[in-house]
């Protein structure tokens, strides 16, 4: 069972994981829209390439995993610690699956969001997943 | 007997790790770092190599011979596919046919391919002469279901279309039949059509495309060579730049070098890294434990006391400090691998190099490699302190400790 002190950890490392998601398709690895690359339509008008809507979506995400950090900090019961695991695995598939199947990223190698803001997705969901398991497993 | 001293000895091992976790941690940072640096260094050179090895099988030539004014363009669209077009008289790939040597000779035509929208990024469109070739020709025989025929073209495995579905270039229609596997290489991005329908695409691109598509008669952009079974490919390149001037010939070796070049800054600063903190790391580490042996006289002292040998002591001194490198080096080699498999397309990108994850053996060799150096810098670090505290007396040291 982790302490109250290594509950809190937790809870403050997933706060920082939720904004790290937030911040990298924006600032640390910014997606294709901030390097100024859009689909441009017929008529002119420019689209975020679907590397922009990923973007969008994983800050929802992100903010979500900072409350749930924020509900561990606050509460440390079993039944916290049991629901944030659960919602923290579901969360970080889905921070794997919106760049990778949901959404996905632009289609050309060379693009900035898949060369730098699909890995650093990657890697950030499965340190997510992984929190959310070991919650889980560490829950009593 | 033998049981309980084993289930002593590791039990004893786990304990003391643990009693001192802060100042292990520090320690495991230092040998993932060691680890991390020395695997990276190892994994870039092998994964260049790997995708040298399978690109180079993939074009299936020992040598390629290209217009000398473009040598430079020739090693790009080999290297990265980087879409280039250029050409010399067709003349020239007769006589490099008749060069002694020479087994069997393919010309190629490169075109460069328009940029039309976000997600049709220029390509490297190679023509190839189907009867002569041999770049597709082991991919056609390994799927013999599979033929190149009017308007079909096989492409590379970072080109972003399925089998069955079509692909204009210049305005001109291509059906794809086939997907290469993917090599790190030029070829990922290159798609491959027969001579005659790329005239065909030069010829309508005037009315079809927004720009005119030139493909001037009886020339051609490269001509690859195969050489007789026992010739040295570098010396039938020098005969054909000797017989043919004006051209450049590219041999797999002179690619390995160039590739070697653009990686050699990062493996020297990777190497150095590695040098500079293990000369560093060697004498600290010695200095640590030499610190906790110290720290540790009268318990070392009290072991000996209930019967420990002193060979017991030395091994267990040594099992400790090689726990404590082992867990660094895999704690350092597994996250440089996740980097570096994960962040591949932006590093190969950025060195400018070839590039494909390397095979599991030169994975195991290169961890090991780590892991062993590691260790060795362990034991190393460990060895004098052990033998030193294993030279007090314990009845004396125990009377010391009291006093």
């Amino acid at each position: 069972m982790p302490s109250d002190k290594m509950t809190q950890g937790i809870g403050a490392l997933l706060v920082l994981l939720g904004i790290i998601i937030i911040l990298t398709p924006w600032v640390i690895f910014p997606v294709c829209e901030v390097h100024d690359i859009y689909m441009v339509l017929q008529s002119g008008v420019k689209m975020p390439m679907p590397c922009g809507w990923t973007a969008r979506a994983e800050t929802g995400i992100g903010a979500l995993i900072v409350v749930a950090g924020g509900l561990l900090l606050a509460r440390k019961t079993p039944e916290t610690k049991q629901a944030v695991g659960v919602f923290s695995i579901a969360a970080g598939v889905l921070v794997i699956l919106f760049p990778t199947v949901i959404i996905g990223m632009c289609k050309l190698a060379d693009h900035p969001c898949r060369q730098l803001t699909l890995p650093a997705l990657e890697i950030l969901g499965a340190a997510v997943i992984i929190i959310g398991g070991y919650l889980l497993w560490k829950r009593e | 007997m033998s049981n309980s001293h084993e289930f002593g000895f590791f039990r004893l091992l786990v304990r003391n790790l643990s009693n001192r976790s802060y100042r292990n941690i520090a320690t495991i940072f230092v040998f993932a770092f060691i680890a991390a640096t020395l695997f990276s260094s190892q994994y870039l050179m092998n994964g260049a190599q790997a995708s040298l090895d399978t690109g180079m099988s993939r074009m299936g030539a020992d040598i390629l011979v290209v217009p000398e004014e473009y040598a430079a363009a020739g090693q790009t669209v080999i290297l990265s596919g980087q879409p280039s077009s250029f050409f010399f008289n067709d003349s020239s790939y007769e006589k490099i046919s008749r060069i002694p040597g020479v087994a069997k000779a393919s010309p190629q035509i490169y075109i460069a391919t328009l940029f039309a929208s976000c997600c049709a990024a220029p390509l490297q469109m190679i023509a190839i002469d189907p009867e002569n070739d041999f770049t597709i020709s082991t991919w056609l025989k390994e799927n013999p279901g599979v033929k190149l025929g009017k308007d079909d073209i096989i492409i590379g495995s970072a080109v972003i279309q399925d089998v069955g579905n079509d692909l204009p270039f210049y305005g001109h229609t291509f059906h794809v039949v086939g997907i290469l596997k993917q090599t790190g290489m030029g070829v990922d991005n290159s798609v491959f059509t027969r001579f005659e329908d790329a005239y065909v695409m030069a010829d309508e691109s005037e009315l079809k495309a927004v720009k005119k598509l030139t493909i001037p008669p009886r020339m051609v952009s490269a001509v690859l060579v195969k050489v007789d079974p026992g010739t040295s490919p570098s010396a039938v390149a020098r005969e054909i730049q000797d017989q043919i001037p004006g051209t450049k010939t590219i041999t797999p070796n002179g690619l390995l070098n160039t590739v070697s070049g653009q990686l050699g800054a990062v493996r020297r600063l990777l190497n150095g890294t590695t040098l500079a903190v293990t000369i560093v790391s060697i004498p600290l580490l010695a200095f640590i434990s030499a610190m906790v042996a110290h720290e540790r006289r009268r318990e070392i002292a009290i072991l000996r006391a209930l019967g420990a040998t002193k060979t017991y002591v030395v091994r267990l001194m040594l099992a400790e400090s090689f726990s404590i490198a082992i867990i660094g080096s895999l704690i350092g080699i597994g996250g440089a691998m996740v980097v570096l498999v994960f962040f591949q397309d932006f590093i190969a990108t950025s060195l400018k190099i070839p590039f494909i994850i390397p095979s599991p053996l030169a994975l195991l060799v290169d961890g090991g490699t780590a892991l062993f150096l590691c260790a060795g810098i362990g034991g190393i670090a460990s060895l004098y302190p052990a033998i030193l505290i294993n030279r007090s007396e314990p009845y004396e040291t125990i009377r010391k400790g009291e006093s």
